[in-house]
């Protein structure tokens, strides 16, 4: 299976720069959420 | 002067802001959206690497496309949302900022994955055509589509008032979004090497195999969901940044008010 290489380099693409943008997301969210009071987060 | 000022704007702002740990943009709904997504996700990987047949006529590459059409199918949903979220600002007579951060949060992942539908269309394109890039007119529009919503970002992180941001970005999402009908329907303007629809296409004559489209319908599904996640979450980080943007321009003009007012009365006692 000589496309293997490029086959899993778009699945890496594909999750790994999902995971990162979701990973980020989260760490930002729960630095803002310990920065703000929860009046500032209707959604609670 | 300075010195003072400073360690007083550290101390109101501790005090003011009332923290409480540990409550980010989670809910019981995104949490469960989130697991479901991983699941999907999961599925997606076994059924296009492993459970999937290959194709006949395009052999083992044909398990790119399953990332590459759930991708620019989650990009051409972000940005039209992006675009309706902008109207929806600029229409409504409330001018709600939600709106606004609905269309940046949108725009962001839409960008993610018009790049991830690139990198994999020319990986695809390396195994299927034999090279990386070519200059054809679908593969040129999706890369201007690219560009012209990294500019759109880029527009949105100019300074200036939240109502400012929102006004600029939603004109240029409005304007923007024009790309996305010449980019579907380049391959039927121009001569094109890139195929046309294969599954939605109503002149179509393909026939997919039972488990490549399921996998195909797996994979849009999951990058969709995956899609609503982060659009929940992000818009309610932007939120925060807002909040906090706000408490902070709140305290320093009260630094400023007492400032100007020390300084009067300092005035005042030596005219005295």
């Amino acid at each position: 299976m000589d496309d293997l290489g490029f086959i899993l380099l778009s699945y890496i693409a594909a999750l790994g720069g999902a995971a990162a943008l979701v990973w980020q997301v989260l760490r930002r969210g729960r630095a803002l959420g310990a920065e703000l009071p929860d009046e500032d987060k209707p959604w609670i | 002067m300075a010195s003072s000022s400073a360690s007083g704007s550290t101390a109101t702002n501790s005090s003011t802001t009332g923290r409480t740990r540990g409550a980010g943009t989670g809910t019981t709904f995104t949490r469960w959206l989130g697991i479901v997504t991983i699941a999907l996700m999961a599925a997606v990987v076994l059924f296009g690497l492993v459970l999937s047949p290959a194709d006949v006529v395009q052999g083992e590459s044909v398990r790119i496309l399953y990332v590459h059409v759930g991708t620019v199918w989650v990009a051409y949903l972000a940005f039209i949302v992006t675009a309706v979220s902008s109207g929806a600002y600029l229409w409504r007579r409330t001018h709600s900022l939600t709106w606004d951060r609905i269309a940046g949060a949108s725009a962001e992942i839409g960008v993610l994955f018009m790049a991830v539908t690139l990198l994999t269309g020319s990986l695809w394109g390396r195994l299927s055509w034999g090279t990386f890039w070519v200059w054809d007119a679908r593969v040129t529009t999706t890369a201007f589509l690219f560009i012209t919503y990294v500019g759109y970002l880029a527009v949105r992180g100019l300074g200036g008032s939240h109502e400012q941001r929102a006004r600029r970005s939603a004109v240029v999402a409005l304007l923007a979004v024009i790309e996305i009908p010449l980019v579907h329907f380049s391959v039927k303007l121009w001569r094109s090497v890139h195929q046309d629809a294969s599954v939605a296409g109503r002149t179509t004559d393909v026939t997919l195999d039972g488990l490549m489209l399921f996998t195909l319908v797996l994979a849009t599904v999951a990058f969709t969901l995956l899609y609503v996640w982060y659009v929940l979450h992000r818009q309610r980080v932007m939120a925060m940044e807002d909040a906090l943007d706000d408490k902070g321009l709140d305290l320093a003009l009260a630094e400023r008010r007492r400032e100007a007012q020390d300084a009067t009365s300092t005035t005042g006692e030596v005219t005295n």
